[in-house]
């Protein structure tokens, strides 16, 4: 059953009542933009659950079990749970700040969907500037931070927030150099031309050597720094002093962080399959199903780094980053662009 | 132009936070991410212990005792039981050493895996944590089938042990000993050679052997500062010179060291507990101590090597009782949180944690 | 780059360590679909025995575990009949207050007190803590025991002066310090350990 075909028929039933093509163009973008987000909520969900799960498993005990089959309800009990919360303001907050920075940090994590291809065919817009407009917006969230962090008026937050911002944004320039080395190499912005230069599996790009494996290296670091998983959980992390830019935060504001963290994951993940393990392409299963079992590799090798490895301490992290990932990512953009220029291990 | 100032300001790491084992408080004074002053808080643990053994008999106060470092039950009961026994002069029968030092190490390795769960828990690794507890329901197991109870025995009495093993006992406790060495394995691939474990651990908290023994820091932390100081060596009690186990002792004093050390321990207590029930004879649990157990005039200190540095107890005696008048706990701990002030300065915040887990600080060591 | 090089296959290693558990069955139990069996000589709630025949309570009203209890959780009331033998009117003991230590069942010479394995008794209210002669008997009477076997203990006889108020923990001593023969209360045979 090709979903592709069915978005098609859909778009052509709407093209042929007559309205003018701007008017279709739109309402068939806001389908397919209703249509995904519904999707990701339910993939949210579903994370959820898979972490406390597959951390269970990891640490030999069961997990969620009473709420229905193997507990797979209970992510609904509890989003249920945080809708009946109270939605608590501390005192002398800065309001606006306060209450857009939720709002801001879920939008930008859904955002970044517009350009995600999830199969053949099925992408939102297939923009040729497709990856470079996703990091744009991912890195949106960095102004939900600091606006977490400063509008709770608490010394404790506004810590926590200003060493999540240091964080992500040191960690954005590996990310996007990693990138740029597939970029140089696929010749294209565009998701879809970058999944469609990986046509066979020996040319998806992380086992192009040498470059391949260093940039897909680079690029999950960073990306777990970037979704601030352990070993980069300093935001978050409960057994550290400061708390975190989410800790004035309660109910649905606090389940939009939460959400937005997972939705996140999950994008991140997205892209790696899409730059490094050739995106939708397999044989014999539908395009969409190797999409998604792809990126659910690589989402549940993102939940075993976190509950594997400890963490690093803020200073160690921005070393770590700024003295070692960045020189190592450049010199592997150098690489990968001589490798492109010059016709080795290109095939 | 005036430099640019920076201000101090004062955190407070309070009594209800997940790292501080057990309720200690610190204020600490930071100039920005660096700490200047640390200040421990303690007392939300007092239970007035050494108070209430001055109202029970000898027999009674082991419970009591017991709840002093309900980590190492046994070695509570068996500090304050020794010192009983040196007053009154009672010679225990053979067997009821052997059950001893198995409960007692036995109880070690319970210890040292609680401080390697809540260690790496501190420091990030979730997993961890959950392995340990998991070998260490198999420890906990062994001491329910013997005496009943998995935290607070009240097994080592004065003259003997209440109770001996069950017929199960052996069996399992071989199968715990064989399975327990491949798991101190899996416990160190996770985190002994984790390029991020060592990153965080390597050089932090740095306690040179001047300093060690300056403040009085005894057991495991004191031997990872290069002093080879043993009780159960140095200054053996009970029947610990009849088993063959080693030392272990590193050089550099930081918290990589401290965790090096107490792993090794873990396995050799293991050594210990197998050679223990090879050897341990047929007998009496118990001497025969009178029911009125009244101790002559005197005051005696006994001190015994626990997992956390040395044990003592001081028992003084008015002769004519059933009472002791005055019972003084000494543990390992209070020693290790005075010099944490002292190793903190010029750390990072999320050290503190890192150092007060290694150096395995627990809170009812400190305020009985 | 050495350093490099081990520093990854650590963090590799790490990753298998965990990563093969994933394949082994979970060691937790469902509670309280799945419980665990409890040892028989688990110390969990205070019952007082009867006998099996007559369904009478064991207890002779000799007053020691009132006073090996360190924590004077066990208060026992009672009257004295014509000769001066005590009847027990109510047995009281506060879960509250007791510390699960196992004295009093060291203490008895009669079978009358036990530590059973049972442990599920919470409740809303902390009256509910404190349990009277009825609810001792029920909670023990499905709970197994051998009578002790041992020789009469050589504690003194406690004075009338010792009346129904807890008399705290001082007088008697405590079973520890007794003759080797009272070694267990009635998990083993005493003969048992004397080889």
């Amino acid at each position: 059953m090709e979903i592709a075909a069915i978005f098609k028929y859909l778009y052509e039933l709407l093209a042929s009542t007559g309205l003018p093509s701007m008017l279709v163009d739109i309402i068939a973008l806001g389908f397919a933009a209703v249509v995904v987000f519904l999707f990701l909520a339910l993939v949210a969900l579903f994370l959820v659950w898979l972490e406390r799960k597959v951390s269970a498993h990891i640490q030999q005990r069961f997990g969620p079990m009473r709420t229905g089959w193997h507990g797979w309800i209970q992510t609904v009990a509890d989003a249920i749970k945080l809708l009946q919360k109270e939605d608590t303001t501390p005192a002398n907050a800065d309001h606006p700040v306060f209450y857009w920075a939720p709002i801001i940090a879920f939008v930008a994590a859904f955002m970044a969907y517009v350009a995600i291809p999830f199969g053949d065919g099925l992408i939102v817009s297939d923009l040729n500037i497709g990856i470079l407009f996703i990091i744009a917006i991912t890195t949106f969230t960095i102004i939900s931070l600091l606006m977490a962090g400063w509008g709770s008026n608490s010394k404790y937050a506004l810590l926590g927030g200003m060493r999540s911002a240091a964080q992500v944004v040191s960690y954005e320039v590996p990310m996007i150099i990693s990138v740029l080395a597939v970029v140089v190499f696929a010749g294209s912005l565009s998701m879809v031309d970058i999944v469609e230069s990986q046509a066979k599996i020996y040319q998806w790009y992380i086992f192009r050597l040498p470059f391949g494996p260093i940039a897909f290296i680079i690029y999950i670091i960073a990306a777990t720094a970037e979704t601030n998983r352990t070993p980069f959980d300093i935001p978050e992390a409960e057994q550290e002093l400061v708390a975190g830019f989410n800790v004035e935060y309660s109910g649905m504001k606090f389940a939009m962080f939460f959400l937005a963290e997972f939705v996140n994951m999950f994008t991140v993940s997205a892209i790696a399959t899409t730059l490094f393990l050739g995106g939708w392409q397999g044989p014999l299963l539908p395009s969409w199903v190797w999409f998604l079992i792809k990126t659910f590799g690589m989402v549940f090798v993102f939940m075993w780094f976190r509950w594997t490895y400890p963490r690093l301490r803020v200073d160690q992290l921005m070393e770590f980053s700024w003295k070692f990932l960045v020189p190592l990512g450049f010199a592997n953009l150098i690489l990968a662009g001589w490798m492109k220029s010059s016709g080795w291990f290109n095939w | 132009m005036s430099e640019l100032r920076t201000q101090e300001f004062q955190i407070n790491m309070g009594p209800q936070h997940p790292s501080t084992h057990g309720v200690c408080r610190f204020i600490l004074t930071l100039d920005g991410e660096v700490i200047i002053k640390a200040e421990p808080v303690i007392g939300y643990l007092h239970r007035a212990i050494e108070k209430i053994c001055e109202n029970r008999t000898y027999a009674q106060c082991i419970p009591v005792i017991d709840r002093f470092e309900y980590c190492t039950s046994m070695s509570s009961e068996m500090v304050f039981v020794l010192a009983a026994e040196k007053l009154a002069g009672i010679k225990i029968p053979e067997r009821a050493e052997y059950l001893r030092v198995i409960m007692l190490e036995l109880n070690r390795i319970a210890s040292h895996l609680i401080w390697y769960g809540t260690t790496s828990l501190d420091l990030g690794a979730i997993t961890p944590f959950l392995y340990g507890f998991r070998e260490r329901e198999d420890v906990l197991d062994l001491f329910e089938m013997t005496c009943g109870q998995r935290l607070t025995y009240n097994y080592i009495r004065v003259g003997g042990v209440s109770r001996d093993i069950p017929k199960e006992f052996i069996p399992k406790c071989h199968e715990f000993l064989d399975k327990f060495q491949g798991k101190v394995d899996d416990y160190e691939r996770v985190l002994t050679e984790n390029p991020i474990f060592l990153v965080r651990n390597k050089n932090v908290g740095v306690l040179t052997p001047q300093m060690a023994v300056a403040y009085g820091i005894s057991g495991p932390s004191l031997r990872a500062s290069g002093v080879k100081w043993d009780l159960r060596v140095d200054d053996p009690y009970s029947i610990y010179d009849r088993f063959r186990f080693e030392i272990p002792s590193f050089q550099n004093g930081d918290c990589y060291d401290r965790y090096l050390v107490r792993i090794k321990e873990m396995r050799e207590s293991a050594k210990i507990v197998g050679q223990a029930i090879e050897q341990m004879p047929e007998g009496d649990i118990m001497a025969k101590v009178p029911a009125n157990f009244k101790p002559p005039k005197g005051e005696v200190y006994s001190r015994i090597e626990n997992s956390r540095g040395e044990m003592g107890a001081y028992i003084q005696s008015p002769g004519d009782s059933k009472k002791p008048l005055r019972v003084k706990l000494r543990g390992g701990s209070y020693n290790q949180l005075q010099v944490m002030p002292e190793l903190v300065r010029g750390h990072k915040v999320a050290d503190v944690v890192a150092i007060m887990a290694s150096l395995d600080i627990i809170m009812p060591e400190i305020d009985r | 780059m050495k350093k490099l090089v081990s520093a990854i296959k650590n963090l590799v290693i790490g990753l298998f360590t965990t990563g093969k558990h994933l394949g082994r069955h979970a060691i937790t139990l469902q509670y309280p679909t799945q419980r665990w069996p409890m040892p028989e000589r688990s110390r969990g709630i205070v019952v007082l025995l009867s006998d099996r025949e007559t369904g009478a309570l064991n207890c002779t009203v000799c007053l020691l575990c009132m006073k090996a209890c360190p924590s004077a959780a066990i208060r026992i009331e009672y009257d004295k009949d014509e000769k001066g033998k005590r009847i027990l009117k109510d047995f009281i003991v506060d879960d509250g207050i007791c510390c699960f230590c196992g004295l009093c069942e060291e203490a008895c010479n009669f079978s009358a007190i036990k530590m059973a394995p049972k442990y599920e008794f919470s409740t809303l209210n902390r009256n509910d803590l404190t349990w009277h002669k009825d609810r001792l008997k029920e909670v023990g009477l499905d709970v197994p025991y051998e009578k002790v076997a041992r020789k009469k203990s050589v504690v003194a006889k406690p004075s009338a002066a010792a009346a129904t108020r807890p008399s705290g923990p001082d007088s008697a001593s405590g079973p520890a310090a007794a003759p080797d023969s009272k070694v267990d209360g009635g998990g083993e045979p005493a003969g048992e350990e004397q080889k």
